[in-house]
């Protein structure tokens, strides 16, 4: 389990982080989530024990973070290299080693990740010589190859095409079903809701919501109710709904914003009742308008 | 630690040994080694220089002219007479041809030369004297050679060489081992820049300072450069003593080509000498190679190197000179300062060692001030670097640095 306990960091006067908390159990796939200069990075970079938090605490199953702790760690940061003119399995097997691992173990699982990641024919060229998409995923597997318990991603899926972002998300599932713990930044926010079981918000180098997306969304204030088709009736029914706003109409039908403290079920039988309705959707709040309202809060 | 320090070490040697500049600069020092081994006597048998010279006059003024002049000089050729002028230079390829006459007044001397530079006229003067006083006393050569054999004693004080072709061929071999000692260092600690330059700017610095210690990483990156360095100086030492091994010595501690000759060389390079130079190399590159991998973590741009380097390596120039001039005064108070003073004395302390009795008190405290300047530079070039290598963008300025240091 991993327990951020009020980390901070500065950097002279700049301070990068200055309240962040959360907890992460085994198996959990993690979305921390802010926008640029939010102070993700320093916080990822704390967890793996790069940086040194000034104050608070990062512990791993109830440790401080040392070098033995590195070799379970993971890390495939937002700013990537490679080794140009070292070859793909050799750039794989080395990272490996870094973490531990050791003849034959190194060769059969740097195998299986040029195999996995379909890098067969490139296994024995420099890296240099390779695409973009497939150096990162060179990266990737050097990240990974030694199957850490917790893998921790920095905007994994920037600069990959779809078909690449599609295989690395494959694997991150696998990764996930296989239990390990993985901590992702993205700003591709539809990925991280299919993938992430609990989030973390942060902005102006603190948090500012953490949670699973159904925690996130109970707090939410206002659903948005869907009908069709739009007639006045209808309208003038939805008028009637307390603090409801009426929304953009779209697709043949009306969109209302309401308090999440509507009774749907008895708003659906008025609805019915006074006109012909065949289409009625509560819709939750998704990720990215929960992200949009938490950042402008601490913009506020 | 240590199988993660292996694991650097081992890829840094292998990445390094493959390099183009490591391979590069071990084959431009073995042809240099060649070429001034073996250069010279090619050359003289190629060109006949100024030395060379073709001797005119009677044929018994000649004859006792000639052992006087054969030690300094090459007789090309021997002339009874007549006009000399540009065809018989070239003819003989001569330097110069030395016209003697013998007169009532004593030798006169007329020398025809196209470079009125290299006629060497004392030295002519110096070599054909017992001449000159056997033909104004009228004396006989075994004579004027009792005359002019002065008698000379010298007796060393407080010298470490017993005569003054060791004390000479010490000074070739302190020499050539600074000189060594100059281009591992320069050398190999630039290499520890380049490889920590080329991580940071491929990017690949973050993913490997997760995955390991910085300063394990910066260990494993120096002692792969170190045995690269001493893997340098096997070649080189291989190649000059395989290049070297035929010269002969001359009577002063030089080959008659003009270099130290290797018995010569080993006859002064005592095991005391070796540990010594081994000793301020290690001390030498150790705090080169440290500050300088510091300094290459600040930078985002190979080409920023240059302009990075530069500062750094200006001590060592300084040292390197002032070292060359410590060996004709081992015991000049700048000397003596300098051979204390971190990153200078590695250089100065063993030009002192190996041409003077340095007292060895001297000799540690040098050690142990530039052990500890070495510790001190470690633990600032550490703190640099683990903070420069995550640094990207705009290089930071010097009060950032003067405040990751500070903290």
């Amino acid at each position: 389990m991993l327990n951020v306990d009020h980390v901070r960091k500065d950097f002279g006067s700049v301070h990068a982080v200055t309240d962040v908390s959360f907890r992460i159990d085994d198996g959990t796939t993690f979305g921390l989530l802010g926008p640029n200069g939010a102070g993700k990075t320093t916080t990822m970079r704390m967890i793996l024990g790069i940086l040194v938090p000034d104050g608070g605490r990062v512990t791993w199953n109830g440790e401080p973070i040392h070098d033995r702790s590195r070799r379970h760690f993971g890390y495939l940061p937002e700013e990537r290299g490679i080794y140009g003119k070292m070859k793909v399995r050799e750039q794989i097997a080395y990272f490996g080693k870094l973490h531990g691992l050791r003849e034959p173990d190194v060769s059969k699982r740097v195998d299986r990740w040029i195999e996995r990641l379909g890098l067969s024919v490139y296994a024995d060229r420099p890296c240099g010589e390779l695409s973009k998409g497939n150096q990162q995923k060179v990266q990737v597997a050097c990240a990974a190859v030694h199957e850490p318990q917790l893998l921790v991603l920095d905007e994994p899926f920037s600069g990959l095409d779809p078909v690449n972002a599609d295989v690395l998300l494959g694997i991150l599932n696998e990764m996930r079903s296989n239990g390990m713990t993985l901590i992702l930044s993205s700003h591709q926010m539809w990925q991280l809701e299919d993938l992430c079981s609990r989030f973390c918000i942060i902005a102006g180098g603190a948090n500012r919501v953490e949670g699973s997306l159904d925690e996130l969304r109970s707090v939410w204030p206002t659903r948005v109710v869907r009908v069709a088709p739009p007639s006045d009736s209808v309208r003038a029914l939805l008028e009637n709904v307390a603090g409801g706003q009426a929304l953009d109409q779209a697709d043949g039908a009306i969109d209302y914003q309401v308090p999440s403290t509507t009774d749907f079920a008895a708003l659906l039988r008025s609805l019915v009742a006074s006109a012909p309705v065949t289409k009625f959707e509560a819709i939750e709040p998704s990720l990215r308008e929960i992200y949009l309202r938490a950042i402008g809060e601490s913009a506020a | 630690m240590m199988d993660e320090l292996g694991t650097v070490y081992v890829a840094e040697v292998m990445r390094r040994i493959r390099s183009r500049p490591y391979i590069i600069g071990l084959l431009v020092v073995v042809i240099a080694i060649a070429l001034l081994t073996r250069l010279p006597t090619m050359l003289e048998g190629a060109f006949n220089g100024a030395r060379s010279i073709v001797l005119v006059g009677d044929s018994a003024l000649v004859a006792r002219a000639k052992p006087l002049l054969t030690d300094d000089y090459k007789i090309i050729a021997t002339l009874a007479g007549g006009p000399i002028d540009d065809a018989v230079l070239k003819s003989y390829h001569a330097g110069s041809a030395v016209a003697l006459q013998a007169h009532s007044d004593g030798l006169h001397v007329t020398v025809y030369a196209h470079d009125p530079s290299g006629t060497h006229r004392d030295e002519l003067r110096e070599a054909l004297l017992p001449l000159q006083l056997q033909l104004v006393t009228h004396r006989s050569a075994g004579a004027v050679a009792k005359i002019t054999a002065i008698p000379i004693t010298v007796t060393t004080v407080a010298s470490k060489f017993a005569s003054a072709g060791q004390a000479s061929a010490a000074r070739g071999v302190a020499y050539t081992l600074l000189f060594l000692l100059y281009l591992l260092i320069i050398m190999n600690s630039q290499l520890v820049m380049s490889s920590v330059a080329e991580e940071k700017t491929s990017r690949i610095a973050e993913l490997l300072i997760a995955s390991v210690n910085p300063i394990t990483l910066l260990t494993g990156k120096i002692l792969a450069s170190a045995t690269l360095g001493f893997l340098q100086l096997a070649v080189w030492v291989a190649a000059a003593v395989y290049l070297g091994g035929g010269s002969g010595a001359g009577a002063n501690g030089q080959a008659d080509s003009g270099m130290l000759s290797l018995a010569n060389a080993l006859d002064v390079l005592t095991p005391g000498l070796v540990v010594a130079f081994l000793l301020f190399f290690i001390i030498g590159f150790l705090q080169l190679s440290t500050m300088f991998a510091g300094a290459a973590s600040l930078i985002n741009r190979t080409e920023d190197l240059g302009s990075i380097a530069l500062p750094l390596v200006m001590p060592i120039v300084f040292a390197f000179i002032i070292a060359i001039a410590a060996l004709g005064s081992p015991d000049a108070p700048l000397a003596v300062i300098c051979s204390y003073l971190p990153l200078v004395a590695p250089f100065v302390m063993f030009a002192r060692i190996a041409v003077s009795n340095v007292p060895l008190w001297q000799v540690a405290l040098s050690i142990g001030i530039n052990l500890v300047a070495l510790y001190a530079i470690a633990i600032l070039a550490g703190k640099i670097y683990r903070v420069g290598m995550l640094l990207y963008g705009r290089a930071p300025s010097l009060r950032q640095v003067w405040s990751v240091i500070r903290s």
